[in-house]
């Protein structure tokens, strides 16, 4: 399914006049099925704002612009937004404080019984055990167990595994590294390559870390104050200073080693993820005098 | 969620916003018990209730809109309490299908005092900081201290409590959307299937509430709190001629209003008086 934004608008409290915040302002945005697409900005430049509008947490405005996903047009009064969450799965900043089942087995149940009400027990439980051990859990000695008994890492993945237990076809994550340790961070993001390979078919990821964006993201779009600044590969966004002057972004490890080298004399031309940077690192340095 | 709406401050700086919390909580109070000693000549005693409201807002500068949007918040509940009157009072004579008189008088005086009373209210958190709210509140109970009723811990657990209105209100949007995006339904079905609806909103925001509450005494605990011994306060309260004017005017409202009540007795009395 492809995303299609088209000059999108949000007002916060747009009745009352005096209280009215305009968080989003002429938002347009083509996200292709199978990228990985990177959402990166400040805090409070309307990211969180944008990706609830995908699935329908937040609906579109009278005049205030389109989206259409795939067969969806979210701007129909009779748009099935049900189905629609059903095909774009969402993942919170803190999924773990979502749990609220008395098992970890209907914990994560529960998408799917909302979406898909249908399906056997039987059909349920291959669903269940199948999106618990994507995330790398062992679900056999998990399923009976309280979600609340469990370490803060695991209550995590079993959040994630109620998200995924739907198949959404998008899978929408607003900050989901936030309060993870180096370690956590690194299953994570091996948890989302994973998903990507088999599992969902377009990822939009909200992130503060460039590193991520620049290793993983095909695209990524700079929010600023509820404008998009620029849309483009890692590559076109990290090497265009003044835009990243005016974003206030940090720079990847890759992108600022970059210019290091640069004043050393050194140009390495890569797209920013690591191999590719110590691949032309190194042919840099070979083809050179040292 | 995050819109104004009834129970919350709106910040400036005016004649109610100067004037001390506790007296402000005494006038509200004083002011609900006007409206509710309304008995006799309703129009003249609701009058001069709405009167003191419009006064008071005029001198706290908040916009009528703002105090008015309070009743929105409350409609349902004064439509219901007025059909019930319409349709369920018996006394009087009949005016239109089952609908009495009677009936129809007192919906609206319950209308009447459900928005007066709601006014007031608003008024008072409208310009009371809930900081402001809670230490006035353990300044009029402080006299209850010589009955070892713990003021000072039942102020402060107002005061958090109030703190964290906001931060629930987030919390619950949050978690709402959260089980949305899960295909949590809370818009259709009946009323039992909605109440069942909120077990998954409501069991995050239980334990939410548990962790905040542990964090929130381990950061007290750390900056050594230890209740109310030896604390002084960082803003005094004074009771100033301003207060001392609203507490005239209040004072005028309620004797004004018993007058009214006891208005046949008095010119009863006057007419005897005259024939003796
Ligand atoms: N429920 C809300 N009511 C009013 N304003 C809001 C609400 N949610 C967010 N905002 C405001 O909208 C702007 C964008 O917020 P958000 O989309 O959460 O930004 P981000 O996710 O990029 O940090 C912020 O200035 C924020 O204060
Ligand atoms: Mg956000």
């Amino acid at each position: 399914m492809e995303i299609i934004v088209k000059d999108l608008t949000f007002t916060y409290s747009k009745k009352t006049k005096s209280l009215a915040f305009r968080a989003l302002s002429g938002v347009s945005l083509n996200v292709k099925e199978g990228e990985i697409f990177g959402i990166i900005g400040k805090t409070g430049s309307g990211k969180s704002t944008f990706v609830q509008h995908l699935n329908g947490l937040i609906k579109v405005q009278k005049d205030s612009g389109s989206i259409i996903i795939g067969d969806f047009d979210l701007t129909d009064k009779k748009c099935d937004y049900k189905l629609l969450r059903a095909k774009v799965g969402m993942m919170f900043q803190y999924p773990e404080h979502q749990l609220f089942a008395e098992t970890v087995y209907d914990d994560v149940a529960f998408a799917l019984k909302n979406f898909a009400p249908d399906l056997t027990e039987k059909e349920i439980e291959s669903r269940v055990r199948e999106a618990v051990t994507i995330t790398g859990l062992n679900y056999d000695l998990i399923k009976e167990k309280s979600p609340f008994d469990l370490s803060g890492g695991q209550r995590r993945r079993v959040a994630i595994a109620g998200v995924l237990v739907a198949k959404p076809e998008i899978l929408i994550l607003d900050e989901p590294a936030a309060g993870l340790d180096p370690k956590g961070k690194r299953e994570f993001l091996e948890l989302l390559l994973r998903l990507k390979n088999d599992f969902v078919k377009t990822i939009i990821i909200v992130s503060h870390d460039m590193n991520l964006v620049a290793e993983y993201c095909t695209r990524a779009a700079v929010f600023m104050g509820g404008e998009i600044l620029a849309t483009g590969t890692p590559k076109e966004i990290f090497s265009d200073e003044m835009l990243i002057e005016k974003s206030g972004l940090d720079l990847p490890l890759t992108a600022s080693l970059t210019e290091k080298f640069k004043v050393k004399g050194v140009a390495v031309d890569s797209d920013l993820t690591v191999d590719g940077f110590v691949e032309s690192l190194c042919r840099a340095l070979k083809g050179g005098k040292i | 969620m995050r819109d104004l709406s009834f129970g919350s401050y709106f910040p400036a700086i005016s004649f109610v916003h100067k004037m001390d919390a506790r007296a402000k909580i005494l006038i509200a109070v004083a002011y609900m018990v006007a409206v509710f000693l309304v008995t006799a000549f309703h129009f003249l005693g609701f009058g001069a209730c709405l009167l003191f409201v419009l006064i008071a807002t005029i001198a706290a500068k908040v916009p009528f809109k703002l105090v008015l949007k309070s009743i929105k918040t409350i409609i349902f509940f004064v439509v219901f309490s007025a059909v019930l009157q319409l349709f369920f009072n018996k006394s009087g004579t009949v005016v239109f299908w089952v609908i009495t008189d009677v009936g129809l008088l007192n919906a609206g005086f319950i209308i009447a005092r459900i928005i007066l009373i709601v006014l007031g209210a608003s008024l008072l958190t409208l310009t009371t900081s809930p900081v402001e709210l809670a230490d006035g509140i353990e300044g009029i109970l402080y006299p209850l201290k010589w009955i070892k009723f713990p003021v000072h811990e039942f102020a402060l657990i107002m005061s958090i409590a109030l703190r964290f209105i906001p931060t629930l209100i987030d919390e619950t949007d949050r978690i709402i959307k959260a089980q949305k995006a899960r295909g949590a339904d809370f818009e259709s079905g009946n009323i039992f299937k909605r109440a069942k609806a909120l077990i998954p909103v409501l069991i995050p925001l239980l334990i939410s509430s548990f962790r905040r509450a542990d964090e929130l005494a381990d950061a007290m605990d750390s900056r050594c709190y230890a209740g109310s011994k030896n604390r002084t306060k960082y803003k005094k309260m004074h009771f100033t001629l301003r207060d001392l004017l609203g507490v005239i005017l209040v004072a005028g409202l309620i004797v004004g209003i018993v007058f009214l009540n006891n208005f046949y007795l008095l010119s009863e009395l006057a007419t005897i008086a005259g024939a003796l």
